[in-house]
C-alpha cells in the first residue's frame, strides 16, 4: 500500500468517483493541473458522466506520470476515491490488488472490503466550515496527504487557481484541513504500529 | 564568628533542660548557632520553618521531645510531618531537604544534644552559604492617598453607577459575608481607607472577575483590588495571607537569582522531552502544592503536568522544559507584593529569552494569563507565543483521526476564573468536555462566565464565609447528578478538596475531583 512517505512511482493512474455536482471532475482537473504546472509532469484526463448530470455518478480518470502519456484511460486504478456508494460500488473490483482506497466516512460503506483503506468525514467537515459544495477539496487535500502523488504546496496553489474568485482562501483553508486529517490519519497509524495508541 | 547562621527552635520542655546543661557547664555550643526558645515543636509550621529560609538561614534545626514524651501529646507527631514537607519542598526548591532537620532529645541528653549541634553546625558549613538573599522589602509609598486616587482614576472606579449589581452578584455576598464590593469602592472614593472593615474587606475579595463581568460600568474591581493591595502592603496593611503566608515566603525565596531551583527532578522518564525544541512547556508550581498538602489534602496536582506532557507526546511534540522554571509570580502580584512578582518575571524572562523559544505551552490558567498578560504590561516580553494546552490540543483534535474511549462517568465542571472570565473563554474547556464525553457532560447551575469561585485566589483571606461559599458550589456540583468534577487549575482542585474536608458535612461534600487534562490524557487515542 503507498502512502505519503513512500516514493512517487512513475505512473500514477487513479479514479475519482462521486456523483454529479460533488465537484468529482474539478477535483480531477485541480489533480492534473498540480502535476503538470506544480509539479512538471504528465497528466491527463478523462471524465465520464452517468445518465444524468446532476446527482448521477460520474468519475474522472486521472493519469500522472514521468514520461509521455499515450493511453489516458484508466481500467485499473492505483488509487480510488469514492464519495458516493454508488462509484464505491461500480469501481472497487477495478482498483489494483494492493491499490489505496480512499473514502467519504459518511457517504461510503466498503462493503466486501477487508483490506486496510482511508476515510475522512469529508462532506460533514465542509458542512462545518460552512459549505457542503467544498467536500471535493477537503478529500483533494485528504488525498493529497495520503498518496503524496502530487506536492502539497503544487496541490493548494492548483486549488486556489481553479476555484471561483473570492472563494480562494476559503477553498485553500478546506484544503488544509483535509491535508491535516490525512497526517493525522498516517500519524494515527504510525503510532497504532509503534503500540502507542494512547496518551 | 562565622558568616553563617543556623536556627535552633527549641522546645521549652524537654531538650531545653539539656541545652541549659550545656550552658551551665559551659560547653562549646557553636557560636553560629541562633536557639529560639518555643513552647512546642508542633507548634511550628511548615510556614513558619520556611520563613527562617526566606530570611536567609543557612540551616534550621527544630529539636524537641522525644515521642511519645511530648507534654501535649501530639506534638512531635505533628513537627515529624511539618518537617517532613518543609524538606520535601527545599529539595525542589533547589535549597537541599538537609538544611532543616529534626531532633528529639530527653532533658538529660545534654551529651547527645552538643554532639547533634556539632555535627549539624559542620554539615550546615560544608553546604555553604543559602544562596537566597531575602526578597526586596516592600517599599512604602511616598504618597500613599495620591497613589490611591491613581488606582482608582486607572480603573475608572468612578464610573460606579452605586447599582449593586456587583454585590448582588458577588459569590462572597451571597455566602452571607457582611461584604459589598460596591461599598468597597465608594468607601475608597470618599478616602475611607483606613476603615477597619475596608482594610480587611480588600484581602477578603477573591479577585474572581465576576463582579467585573456584571458592572454596567466595566468597572474592573478585581484589578483595583489587585492594585489597591499593592499600595496598602507597602503601608503595613496585614495581607491576611492563608497558611501562614507560606506561598508568598515560598514565591519571594525564587526571587534570589543564585538560587538553583529543581522544579522537574521529580518527572519520570517515560515523558519525552527534548532540550532543543523550540515548543517550551512551563509547568507552575503544582509540584509545590503536592508537596504541602500531602498529609492532609494528598493532592496530586503535578499529575496535570504529566498528563499535559503525555498529550503533548501523543501529538509527537517533546517539549523543552526550563530547568531554572520559578512561580509564575501570579499569587505576588495578586496579594500585593507587585516588586517580587517583577523580580520573578524577570528572572523567568532571562531564563527563556536566550533559549530561541518560539512558544511556550502551559497547563495552569494562572500561568497563562500571567505570561501572556501580566508580563506584557509590565514591560516583560517573552519574545514568543503564549498558548494554552486547551487550544493546543483542541487545534491537533480538530484534525482528526482522534477518538476517545467512552467513559461510564457522569461529568460536571468547575470553570478556572482565569481562563473562563479574565480570558473571556469559557468555551475552550467545554469544546473539549463535549468531544470526550459528549453524553454525560452536565453543567452546574452557575457556570461559564457566571461560574462560582472555588473558594480562594492567591492563597489570601480565607475565611468561613469563602468556606460556605464553596460549599455552596460543591453542592451544585453534587445536584448535577454527576460522580465526576472536573477541574482545569491545580488550585481549584486543592481548594475545593478542602472544602469536602469538612468532618460535620463528611459524605455529603465528597466528590471525585479530576484535572480536564487528566481526563483526556486518559481516554485519547488514535483511531
Ligand atoms: S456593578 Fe459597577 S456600577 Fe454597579 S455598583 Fe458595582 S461597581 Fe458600581
Ligand atoms: S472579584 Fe469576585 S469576590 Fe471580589 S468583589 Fe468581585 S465578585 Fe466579589
Ligand atoms: S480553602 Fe483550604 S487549601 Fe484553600 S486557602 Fe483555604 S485553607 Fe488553604
Amino acid at each position: 500500500m503507498m502512502t505519503g512517505k513512500e516514493k512517487k512511482t512513475s505512473r500514477l493512474e487513479i479514479i475519482f468517483t462521486g456523483f454529479g455536482g460533488q465537484g468529482i471532475i474539478l477535483a480531477g482537473r485541480i489533480l492534473g493541473k498540480a502535476a503538470v504546472i506544480g509539479d512538471h509532469r504528465e497528466s491527463t484526463l478523462v471524465q465520464a458522466y452517468g445518465p444524468e448530470a446532476r446527482g448521477g455518478a460520474c468519475s474522472a480518470q486521472v493519469t500522472i506520470s514521468d514520461r509521455p502519456i499515450h493511453y489516458p484511460y484508466v481500467r485499473r486504478p492505483d488509487v480510488l476515491v469514492c464519495m458516493s456508494q454508488g462509484g464505491f460500488d461500480k469501481f472497487i473490483d477495478q482498483m489494483k490488488e494492493g491499490g489505496a482506497l480512499l473514502i467519504d466516512h459518511d457517504l461510503v460503506q466498503p462493503r466486501g472490503f477487508d483490506k486496510r483503506f482511508f476515510s475522512i468525514p469529508s462532506t460533514r467537515i465542509a458542512e462545518e466550515l460552512g459549505r457542503k459544495m467544498m467536500a471535493n477539496i477537503i478529500m483533494l487535500g485528504f488525498f493529497t496527504a495520503i498518496t503524496g502523488a502530487v506536492s502539497v504546496e503544487a496541490a493548494r496553489d492548483a486549488v486556489t487557481d481553479s476555484v471561483p474568485k473570492g472563494t480562494e482562501e476559503m477553498n485553500a483553508a478546506a484544503f488544509n484541513r483535509g491535508c491535516d486529517y490525512g497526517l493525522a490519519v498516517l500519524k494515527g497509524l504510525e503510532k497504532k504500529a509503534a503500540g502507542r495508541a494512547g496518551a | 564568628m562565622t558568616d553563617f547562621n543556623i536556627i535552633l527552635f527549641m522546645c521549652n520542655w524537654g531538650p531545653h533542660a539539656a541545652y541549659q546543661a550545656l550552658q551551665d557547664t559551659g560547653a562549646s555550643i557553636p557560636d553560629n548557632v541562633k536557639m529560639v526558645r518555643i513552647p512546642c515543636t508542633g507548634r511550628i509550621s511548615k510556614a513558619l520553618l520556611f520563613k527562617s529560609f526566606e530570611m536567609g538561614a543557612n540551616g534550621v534545626a527544630l529539636v524537641g521531645c522525644e515521642p511519645g514524651s511530648c507534654r501535649y501529646g501530639t506534638g512531635t507527631a505533628n513537627a515529624q510531618g511539618h518537617v517532613e514537607d518543609t524538606r520535601g519542598i527545599l529539595e525542589l526548591l533547589g535549597l537541599g531537604k538537609d538544611r532543616l532537620q529534626l531532633a528529639t532529645f530527653l532533658p538529660d541528653e545534654s551529651g547527645s544534644l552538643l554532639e547533634f549541634l556539632k555535627r549539624f553546625s559542620r554539615e550546615i558549613e560544608g553546604m555553604g552559604p543559602s544562596p537566597i538573599r531575602p526578597a526586596t522589602e516592600l517599599i512604602p509609598v511616598a504618597e500613599r492617598d495620591r497613589a490611591i486616587e491613581e488606582v482608582v482614576s486607572a480603573h475608572d472606579v468612578y464610573a460606579c453607577q452605586d447599582c449593586g449589581k456587583c454585590s448582588s452578584a458577588c459569590p462572597l455576598t451571597l455566602a452571607g459575608k457582611p461584604f459589598s464590593p460596591r461599598a468597597i469602592a465608594n468607601a475608597v472614593i470618599a478616602g475611607d481607607i483606613d476603615s477597619p472593615s475596608v482594610q480587611k474587606d480588600v484581602w477578603a475579595c477573591l479577585t474572581c472577575g465576576l463582579c467585573y463581568d456584571r458592572c454596567p460600568s466595566a468597572v474592573d474591581f478585581s484589578g483595583f483590588i489587585r492594585d489597591l493591595r499593592d499600595i496598602l502592603a507597602r503601608s503595613g496593611s496585614d495581607r491576611h495571607a492563608s497558611h501562614g503566608e507560606f506561598f508568598q515566603s515560598l514565591m519571594r525565596t525564587m526571587t534570589s537569582r543564585d538560587l538553583e531551583v529543581r522544579p522537574w527532578q521529580w518527572l519520570s522518564s517515560d515523558v519525552r522531552t527534548d532540550p532543543g525544541s523550540k515548543t517550551l512547556f512551563f509547568g507552575g508550581c503544582a509540584p509545590y502544592f503536592d508537596i504541602f498538602f500531602k498529609n492532609f489534602l494528598r493532592t496530586r496536582t503535578r499529575e496535570i503536568l504529566v498528563d499535559s506532557l503525555r498529550l503533548l507526546n501523543f501529538f509527537d511534540v517533546h517539549p523543552a522544559l526550563l530547568k531554572e522554571e520559578r512561580c509564575c509570580g501570579h499569587d505576588l502580584l495578586w496579594s500585593g507584593d507587585r516588586a517580587n512578582f517583577l523580580k520573578l518575571a524577570q528572572l523567568n524572562a532571562d531564563a527563556i529569552r536566550d533559549k530561541g523559544v518560539e512558544e511556550i505551552i502551559t497547563a495552569c490558567p494562572e500561568c497563562y494569563s500571567t505570561l501572556r498578560r501580566d508580563y506584557p504590561a509590565h514591560g516583560i516580553d517573552l519574545g514568543c507565543k503564549i498558548t494554552h494546552i486547551f487550544d493546543f490540543l483542541e487545534q491537533e483534535i480538530d484534525k482528526g483521526a482522534v477518538g476517545f474511549k467512552g467513559l461510564d462517568r457522569q461529568l460536571t465542571f468547575q470553570d478556572p476564573c482565569r481562563l473562563s472570565r479574565l480570558e473571556n473563554r469559557p468555551h475552550l474547556p467545554r469544546r473539549l468536555l463535549n468531544r470526550v464525553a459528549p453524553n454525560s457532560f452536565k453543567e452546574m447551575k452557575d457556570s461559564g462566565i457566571s461560574a462560582i469561585c472555588c473558594g480562594n485566589s492567591a492563597w489570601t483571606g480565607c475565611d468561613s464565609f469563602s468556606k460556605a461559599l464553596q460549599v455552596k458550589r460543591i453542592r451544585q456540583a453534587r445536584s448535577t447528578g454527576s460522580d465526576l468534577l472536573i477541574t482545569a487549575c491545580p488550585k481549584c482542585q486543592i481548594h475545593l478538596r478542602c472544602a469536602m474536608e469538612d468532618p460535620f458535612l463528611g459524605e455529603e461534600l465528597n466528590m471525585e475531583v479530576l484535572d480536564l487534562t487528566s481526563l483526556l490524557a486518559r481516554a485519547i487515542h488514535w483511531e
